[in-house]
């Protein structure tokens, strides 16, 4: 099967090397057989990845520890389901998963187009069809999973950190945003090419771009989701490069999906789309250099290796690549912009792009800062998420803003009366809001008012930013109610007006809204699902309350409100690590909740045969005589110490496994949506007195929860629609018309 | 309170002789270890936030030094001497690290001028034949809203 899956890669590369060439001889002959030849080759190398992971998933499962890959990130003992995962738990499977996605939707593309857009197909496959031809080149080449090492008993396992049930999906859905991104930037590249620059090519991958742009925010979210629940730090997002990697793209996606709108309206900025259609895939390739070169080193970098200079000559051609096609295409693409008002829709979406794209470069240029300045002044910096939050927090507020002014101004031309009517009562929601926001929280908001003024006196421009901070939260609350209410008003009055024309009843009037204009409705459902993200956001980080605590069993903390009871500790062992079970009681006010069990583990590595041993012993006597059982426990922390005295060098890995308890309470509505959060520090064996870091993160689950919302509202605009398919159909006949 | 273990006694002496000057240690001894970074070399933390064991260790290191009646500023700067600018969690705001700290904020309001600016450039390709609208015309209005309704 090793071989085999080695070979099959090989072809594969064969077959997408071939599509690549003929799809181009395709384009220049206009030879409909030497793109039916180009499209077989796309799917015959589609087929053959596909035996290769297979193959490589048969090597885990069979536990062939001579293959180098297998060693790293499986081990014997490994559950099944993690020796699955493994594919993607380091660089060269994750490369070859990657090609795989990539490979099944240039099938799809292909499937779909079979009798469609036969002018931009040879294009769009040869740019789909070379793309996959690098990944396998250095699948192959490069870092190639099936390379053979010596026999080995056993293999090293998966990092512990990724044992984990998000581990199952986050990173494949994170690489469907990623590799999903290819298909749009294809078309783009064959309308340029081709000269058929007109609403075609954007109509035809909207579903892909939408797909993407969702796969992409689902696997954020996830991943924010995984870090806050498994790294065990107490934040979820700690602009990382690699989460900056993942967050660029969406960013430029987000505004893509928004400034197309205007191209279908009214034919404007054509090449401003075309050129965030090649930023996003850009950056979306940029994201996966990150992830998988290390350039800047980063706790998501588990494997590291030369593959960087390769990714840096692909990245290169094919950014000023496109941006030289771009150019050359100018003429084809001039519009006849036109504006009516400065108050319009157009104008608004025009400043939601400048944000997002502005928000992708700020965060680009602090991702890179540390290189940038190792360059300049030769001197390395660190970024760390203090002025990242600093910087970025202003761009966030004026998108939310418009976020709830685009979609209320009218196309072409905004009137006076007309603002009055639509902005009267989310301005005044929005204005309590703050307001009520700023007087809850009135000592540190005068205190950060003085120290403002005393920040500007003394010209310290970094100290004033800092008391500014203060602020961001309550806005952030004031301009979510805002718009919250400008999506609450629209949805009032289409129900309105469909119960007054069709004398339907609410719910009906509502479902039929979401079902007839799917795109529009769908979009405020996200645009509402981001405010309750940025809620979760604003008072998580804002209001979040932390307390170090050392306590002996019964001894009791008291944080925000809360009292938490140390009850004890106890040692055990599971799967294939020894852990520190502590347990709390919690309590709100008196009124008991339930426990709390948080763990540290220490996965202990089996190469070394004591270790195996001490192991299976406890494992043994797990459920019998509990004082022989914690003596055989404690066996197993005893001889990690020594061996790791003797071999000098760690011979476990340690994980924490945290505590968390979220509020959904009717009855505590001030702790809705809020996490009691517990990090076990140290735990004496054995007076059992142990410390803890407990966190208290206000409204924390509204992130989760406005992802949800936000997903469902993007699922509505991405059902099919019909009026959507006669545009489509429109949009061909005219071209079609053109072209005769 | 973020006092780490090792210093509870010191502290407790502190608060015992001079109640005033606990409290000035402990704002000395937050503001350190909010600028200093975590070196275990996970993605950048400051010793305040970094949940990892070296994080406490790094804790305690810094609390004896502000015991000992150095100042923040000294401790960082004793850290950078050591370990390089790299050891803050973010760079001095000085220099050309005033790039990263303003950069951002400056684009802002330039890239709200430039929309601005293009938006002013295309209103002007209307044609001027066009007679210019009365908002509060009444039958515009009605118009408008009829247009919404549809």
């Amino acid at each position: 099967m090793i071989a085999l899956g080695y070979y099959a890669l090989a072809a594969a590369l064969g077959f997408a090397v071939w599509a690549t060439l003929a799809a181009a001889v395709a384009h220049r002959t206009g030879r409909a057989d030497v793109q039916c030849s180009a499209e077989r080759g796309v799917v015959a190398s589609f087929a053959l990845i596909l035996v290769a992971v297979v193959a490589l998933l048969h090597a885990f499962l069979t536990d062939r520890f001579e293959v180098n890959y297998v060693y790293s990130y499986s081990s014997a003992a490994q559950p099944v389901r993690y020796k699955l995962a493994a594919l993607w738990g380091g660089q060269a499977g994750s490369l070859l998963f990657w090609v795989a996605i990539l490979g099944g939707m240039a099938a799809l593309m292909i499937r779909a187009n079979r009798r469609r857009n036969r002018a931009l197909m040879p294009i769009a496959t040869a740019v789909v069809a070379g793309t996959m031809s690098f990944f396998l080149l250095l699948c192959a080449f490069v870092e190639n999973p099936f390379e053979l090492g010596p026999p080995r008993p056993d293999g090293v396992g998966l990092n512990p950190q990724l044992k984990n049930y998000w581990m199952l999906i986050h990173p494949p859905t994170l690489y469907l945003g990623y590799v999903g991104f290819t298909i749009p930037f294809a078309f783009a590249i064959a309308a340029l090419v081709t000269r058929r620059t007109d609403d075609v090519w954007f109509r035809t991958t909207r579903r892909w771009t939408l797909a993407a742009w969702f796969f992409l925010g689902a696997g954020i979210l996830l991943g924010a989701y995984w870090a806050y629940i498994e790294l065990g730090w107490g934040g979820y997002w700690a602009w990382d490069p690699v989460e900056n990697a993942s967050l660029m793209p969406w960013l430029t996606g987000t505004a893509f999906l928004h400034s197309v709108m205007i191209q279908e309206k009214k034919g404007m900025l054509k090449v401003w789309n075309v050129l965030l259609v090649i930023l996003t895939f850009a950056l979306s390739i940029f994201g996966t250099f990150l992830t998988r070169s290390g350039i800047i080193s980063s706790v998501h970098s588990f494997a590291t290796s030369g593959i960087g200079p390769a990714f840096a000559v692909f990245l290169g051609i094919v950014f000023f690549g496109s941006l030289a096609l771009l150019v050359l295409r100018l003429e084809d693409l001039r519009s006849a912009a036109r504006l009516e008002s400065l108050l319009s829709r157009e104008s608004t979406f025009l400043f939601n792009n400048m944000v997002l794209v502005g928000i992708a470069a700020c965060v680009l240029l602090l991702t890179t800062f540390p290189i940038l300045s190792e360059w300049v002044t030769s001197r390395k910096v660190t970024m760390g998420p203090p002025i990242f939050n600093l910087v970025n927090v202003p761009w966030a507020l004026v998108l939310l803003f418009l976020a709830g002014v685009g979609p209320l101004i009218a196309w072409r031309k905004a009137t006076a009366s007309h603002l009055k009517r639509q902005f009267t009562v989310p301005l005044l929601v929005g204005g309590w809001v703050t307001l009520a926001a700023l007087v809850l929280d009135v000592r540190r908001c005068t205190a950060a008012l003085g120290g403002l003024f005393r920040s500007f006196v003394r010209l310290d421009v970094v100290g004033a930013l800092e008391h500014v901070q203060t602020f961001y939260a309550p806005l952030a609350f004031g301009i979510g109610a805002f718009v919250l209410a400008t999506v609450a008003v629209e949805f009032h009055r289409g129900v309105r007006l469909r119960r007054h024309r069709h004398g339907e009843t609410a719910a009906r009037a509502l479902a039929m809204l979401l079902w007839t204009q799917k795109r529009r409705y769908g979009g405020y459902i996200v645009h509402a699902g981001i405010v309750v993200i940025f809620f979760g956001i604003a008072g998580s980080s804002a209001y979040r309350v932390e307390h170090v605590a050392e306590l002996s069993p019964g001894e009791a903390a008291q944080v925000a409100g809360y009292t938490l009871r140390y009850e004890g500790a106890r040692l055990e062992v599971e799967d294939d690590h020894a852990s520190t079970v502590v347990e709390l009681s919690l309590f709100d006010e008196g009124r008991f909740l339930g426990y709390l069990e948080a763990e540290q583990r220490q996965h202990p590595h089996f190469v070394y045969p004591q270790l195996r041993e001490a192991f299976e012993r406890a494992l043994e006597r797990r459920g019998a005589d509990p004082a022989s059982y914690t003596q055989a426990v404690r066996e197993v922390y005893a001889r990690i110490a020594a061996l790791a005295r003797e071999v000098g060098r760690e011979v476990h890995t340690p994980s924490t496994e945290v505590a968390i308890r979220a509020s959904f309470s009717p009855l505590r509505p001030t702790r809705f949506a809020e996490d009691v959060y517990v990090i076990p520090l140290w735990t004496d064996p054995d007076t059992q007195r142990a410390s803890f870091r407990i966190f208290v993160h206000p409204l924390v689950n509204l992130i989760w929860l406005g992802g949800i919302l936000a997903a469902l509202g993007a699922v509505v605009c991405v059902l099919p629609d019909l009026r959507e398919r006669a545009r489509l159909g429109v949009a061909r006949e005219a071209e079609r018309r053109a072209v005769a | 309170m973020r006092w780490p273990e090792a210093a509870l006694p010191a502290l407790a002496a502190l608060a015992l002789s001079a109640g005033a000057l606990a409290a000035e240690r402990e704002s000395e001894y937050s503001r350190a270890i909010e600028t200093i970074r975590c070196d275990c070399g996970c993605h950048p933390q400051s010793v305040a936030d970094c949940a990892c064991g070296r994080a406490a260790e790094m804790r305690r290191e810094i609390a004896a030094q502000i015991d000992q009646g150095r100042s923040a500023e000294e401790v960082i700067a004793a850290y950078v001497a050591r370990h390089g600018e790299q050891i803050r969690i973010v760079p001095e705001a000085r220099g050309f690290s005033l790039v990263a700290w303003l950069g951002p904020l400056v684009l802002l309001p330039v890239a709200a001028w430039l929309v601005v600016a293009v938006l002013r450039r295309w209103r002007r390709r209307v044609e001027p034949a066009l007679p210019a609208l009365d908002p509060d015309d009444p039958y515009l209005a009605r118009v408008e809203r009829e247009l919404e309704g549809s």
